[in-house]
């Protein structure tokens, strides 16, 4: 069942890419479009097929593949994995649907886009670790051609920049897969097979360090971001949306399968660590974002400092923290899409993205108010207004890291702070004021353009009114996960009593 | 020795796929004495025909159990069927990308082919040869076809150049490296057969460790020099540069891996009494190969320059696999070698097809190819893409299993530098994948802006299609379905009798000789 998550877009590339349509023909972006839809309502039937009383994987498949080198085609997930490949189903359509139509080169894009489909989702499907480099891997090139075909001025820069970085997570990641499925006697790299139990310390902590840069030049963290700013400045908004809303999550992914779940007693040692970390990446990102004249530079920045949240979740790693962790993850993903999306749109319309030339698009006449409006929601999304799905994820987070992290905590609130004050700046510039009648003849949004937009914000709004929608399907693994360490029992939480127990922390 | 006996002491059966190819060569040149210039419409298919048949004739041997053949000179066991098997398939292919750049160059074909013909000779032999008079003589072949190779195209200075160079160099690697077999007759006490050679040294004086250093030394040098690995590569980027294109083709992967078979048979048979110190030997060689291989690559413009430095690095890799010194590793080299002959092929034969059409190898003359040939772009990208590892093309498998070999033999600090190399050689190599692809038609070259109409049907043009059709379906699909390479590189190791004596020492053979502690040596 999952094979078809990762063939239907594989085919899909390749017939795309390679059947020849005529000139200026609609066809790859209606079967890419099509491909799209398919996947994420197949995996969103799949989610509401996941037996949630159980946290362990699902709907597995297992075939050998190649036995001298302990890779096999193992595939399963559970509610770790299968909520982010729903994420990436409905990112992928909106990257698609956002596309301008008149885009060049439609096919290699189209096939591309399908490409960096399957390769997330395959990577977060697999249960084996060398099938997760094979498809972590996998991504690398498309994306590379997407930065630098489709993108700005500097794209080339910027698309060189992302492969190198990428690159080299990706034989970090590699070293420490072989050091654990070698040090560990492992007869093949299946997940299953694996258990660290029995290394010593220092190994563990090597193997775990390396998966920590590895995945934190992914996610990214400070300071090893500095490829992320450009990559999705430099990209086309629907890319920025596949790289920000999607590929980062590979790292999340990655850091809580494999760094969290394999490593569970040196995940201690490194967990202050960690924490600081997180804290200096939120309060960094904010900061940047504060000082940037640029709208979608800002939006790079303040991702950033949004991934930075989910680093000190799993650093507590309490059972309420991964779950804000993980919902943080996906919140990011849909508020990030959206976004880029509008930025997108502004640029589109407008024609920059200067903080000190934009003005007043409220104006319901001659700006665009619709774009504006929810460009709104979208920064009080981001900034954590209550009834928006942020708000239930950072708050989950920072409910469940108080108890282990208070310092690092107190630090991602206040910077959660700081990101209303530069949403407050970019809204205030670009959608506020006094709008030049001079310069103000915007072409006209058409409907189709704002379909993506509004069908995030309806997602984003319903999820934040009513959020055991989104946790619900996470909480069962999450719960193993962190129950899987020794350290004093935090008492489960359930949804419904939230700020009782809430209370009932501050008061110990 | 009555004859029944001495008959089946020679054993010839185990060369038949030699005498295939030696009577190919021959019809090759009686085809064209006959027809004159219009053979070569028919020589090209006689000698792929006949290479082909001797990979069939090769692959009835697999099951064979007497592989020992010419009175112990030859071995024709699994491990030398696999090397002849991807020599021979190498030619073919490299005969396939020829046919057209021989007949554009306007010199004959027949004379270029049986050439051609006698190097693979040399390298089949080479890799089976298991007698220094025998190792010898098919090294010396198997040179001095290359020499005359290189040197082909008579009216290009270049190409004259790089002969002169490849010849000097090769000449005095030759010469160094018959001192050190020389060496290795003596200490033996006189024996030429590499497991006698073995038992002699043992049980003649250990006082001779000294020399049995320098022979090792002086061996390690003819052999690095036609693997190419750095310090003895300064021939190749020159070589590379100036011969003619499908010869370097074969230079960087038939004749490579012939001496990685050598490599094999003399170092696990003959030296197996200094194994750590020529580990350590050919630890230094694959660090040096990776590292200057992959950096200097970074900073060729020619496209030629930069393979060559490419398959520097690429010698440094499946050293890894040497040094791992298992069943694994053994096998993981085999695997890379057979996928490497495939994705570097097909790299060639996009390049000669490049400079067929345009005349010129420069790498930023690429841009923007893929608005004018769709086919030789997807093709280059798929090929440079897998020699840099990239999934799931057919390189990445082959990496992967180089790397988790060496990683299993606690080869660490190779393996890492081998990872972290490969990320290097990506650079490179997409460098050239984004001229083609990225680059757009305003920021197109010169050279692809007048880029001629495609015509598949000129003479000689069809085969270079297949052969790349070929390659790039190869390397696309060896590493997905792996298993059947796999397999076969496994197997050969396993049924090959002298790896298997060495990896066990509880064998018989092997515990006869009384090996030499590490302390003997520094006496």
């Amino acid at each position: 069942m999952l094979t078809a998550l990762i063939l239907v877009p594989i085919i899909g590339a390749i017939l795309i890419g390679f059947l020849p349509t005529p000139e200026g023909s609609n066809l790859p972006r209606k079967a890419a479009l099509a491909i799209a839809i398919g996947l994420f309502f197949y995996s969103f039937w799949l989610l509401t097929q996941l037996d949630l009383s159980q946290s362990g994987v699902q709907f597995t498949e297992y075939l050998t593949w190649a036995k001298p080198i302990g890779l096999n085609y193992t595939l399963g997930v559970d509610g770790l994995a299968l909520p982010l490949v729903v994420l990436n189903g409905l990112l992928t359509w909106v990257a698609i649907y956002s596309t301008r139509e008149k885009i060049h080169r439609p096919r290699l894009y189209y096939s591309l886009v399908l490409l960096v489909n399957a390769g997330v989702t395959g990577a977060f499907v697999a249960q084996n670790l060398l099938l997760f480099i094979l498809f972590y891997e996998l991504e690398l090139i498309p994306v590379y051609f997407l930065i630098a075909i489709w993108g700005g001025a500097k794209s080339q820069y910027a698309a060189t920049k992302f492969l190198l970085y990428t690159a080299v997570s990706g034989i970090l990641i590699l070293a420490a897969f072989l050091g654990i499925a070698w040090l560990c006697g492992a007869s093949s790299f299946d997940l299953a097979t694996i258990s660290t139990e029995d290394l010593s310390q220092k190994s563990q902590l090597i193997l775990l360090s390396l998966l920590l840069v590895g995945f934190g030049i992914k996610i990214p963290l400070v300071p090893l971001h500095t490829w992320q700013p450009d990559a999705y400045v430099e990209s086309a908004p629907s890319v920025a949306i596949l790289l920000g809303g999607i590929l980062a999550k590979l790292g999340v992914y990655g850091l809580l399968r494999f760094g969290l779940e394999l490593f569970p007693e040196t995940w201690h040692l490194v967990s202050p660590g960690l924490a600081i970390t997180g804290s200096v990446t939120v309060i960094y990102g904010a900061l940047s974002a504060i000082a940037q004249k640029d709208i979608k530079r800002m939006v790079a920045y303040s991702s950033i400092g949004h991934m930075g949240y989910i680093l000190v979740a799993a650093a507590a790693s309490t059972e309420l923290s991964v779950l804000g962790g993980v919902a943080q993850a996906i919140s990011h993903g849909l508020i990030l899409a959206l976004l880029f999306e509008l930025v997108g749109i502004v640029e589109d319309k407008v024609g920059t993205r200067e903080l000190d030339v934009l003005n007043g698009l409220m104006n319901p006449v001659r700006g665009l108010p619709l774009v504006s409006a929810l460009l709104i929601t979208a920064g009080m999304a981001s900034a954590g207004i209550p009834g928006l799905v942020g708000f239930a994820a950072e708050f989950l987070v920072f409910q469940g890291s108080f108890s282990i992290f208070p310092i690092c905590t107190l630090l991602c609130i206040f910077a959660s702070g700081l990101t209303a004050v530069y949403f407050v700046i970019l809204l205030n510039r670009t959608c506020f004021g006094k709008l030049d009648n001079k310069l103000a003849y915007y072409p006209r949004v058409v409907r189709s353009e704002q379909i993506p937009a509004l069908v995030l914000t309806a997602i984003i709004m319903v999820l934040g009114i009513h959020p055991t929608w989104l946790v619900r399907w996470i909480e069962p693994t999450t719960d193993a996960i962190a129950q899987s360490f020794h350290k004093p029992k935090i008492v489960a939480i359930s949804q419904p009593n939230l700020i009782a127990s809430f209370g009932s922390d501050l008061d110990r | 020795m009555d004859v029944a006996n001495l008959a089946s002491q020679l054993n010839a059966g185990t060369i038949l796929p030699e005498g295939i190819v030696i009577v190919t060569l021959i019809a090759v040149l009686v085809v064209d004495l006959i027809a004159g210039r219009s053979s070569s419409r028919w020589t090209p298919y006689i000698a792929i025909a006949g290479l082909l048949a001797a990979v069939v004739a090769l692959t009835y041997q697999w099951d064979s159990t007497n592989p020992i053949a010419f009175l112990g000179a030859f071995d024709s066991d699994a491990l030398s069927l696999v090397f002849r098997g991807i020599i021979a398939l190498s030619t073919a292919v490299t005969i396939l990308m020829s046919v057209r750049y021989i007949e554009q160059s306007g010199t004959a074909l027949a004379e270029f082919l049986s050439i051609l013909l006698s190097a693979t000779l040399g390298a089949m032999f080479l890799s089976g040869a298991n007698e220094l008079v025998m190792i010898f003589v098919s090294l010396e072949t198997l040179s001095i076809s290359s020499y005359l190779l290189t040197g082909y195209m008579k009216r290009d200075p270049r190409s004259n150049e790089a002969a002169l160079k490849y010849l000097l160099i090769g000449a005095a690697s030759s010469a160094v490296f018959l001192y050190g077999v020389s060496l290795l007759y003596g200490l033996s006490g006189g024996e030429t057969q590499l497991d006698k050679i073995a038992a002699g040294i043992a049980s003649g004086d250990t006082t001779q460790t000294l020399g049995l250093a320098i022979a090792l030394v002086f061996t390690i040098t003819g052999i690095a020099f036609k693997i190419s690995a750095v310090p003895f590569h300064q021939w190749t980027p020159d070589v590379y540069e100036g011969s003619p294109t499908p010869v370097v083709a074969f230079l960087s992967v038939g004749s490579k891996a012939a001496g990685f078979a050598l490599a094999i048979r003399l170092l696990v048979t003959a030296f197996d009494l200094v194994s750590e110190q020529w580990h350590f030997v050919f630890a230094a060689l694959a660090i040096l190969s990776m590292v200057l291989g992959n950096v200097v690559a970074l900073a060729q413009t020619s496209m030629k320059r930069m393979l060559a430095y490419s398959s520097i690095a690429q010698a440094g890799f499946v050293i890894i696999g040497l040094l791992a010194d298992s069943n694994a590793g053994y096998s993981s080299m085999i695997f890379y070698l057979l996928v490497y002959l495939f994705m570097n092929l097909g790299g060639f034969t996009c390049v000669i097809l490049f400079s067929l059409r345009t005349g010129t190898d420069q790498i930023s003359e690429y841009a923007g190819l893929y608005q004018k040939d769709p086919l030789l772009t997807l093709g280059l990208s798929i090929c440079l893409l897998s020699l840099g590892g990239i999934p799931p093309l057919a390189g990445f498998f082959g990496k992967i299993y180089l790397f988790w070999a060496g990683w299993q033999a606690e080869l660490y600090v190779l393996v890492l530098l081998g990872l972290v190399t490969s990320v290097v050689s990506i650079y490179y190599y997409i460098r050239v994948v984004k001229m083609m692809v990225v680059k757009e038609p305003h920021e197109m070259s010169e050279t692809v802006k007048n880029y001629p109409e495609i015509r598949w049907n000129l003479e000689g043009m069809r085969p270079l299609q297949v052969g790349l059709v070929l390659s790039v379906i190869v390397t696309s699909l060896a590493g997905i379905l792996s298993n059947p390479l796999f397999t076969i590189a496994n197997d050969s190791v396993v049924r090959s009798a002298i790896l298997q004596s060495s990896l066990s020492p509880s064998q018989p053979v092997a515990s006869a000789i009384q090996p030499l502690s590490p302390s003997d040596l520094d006496r």
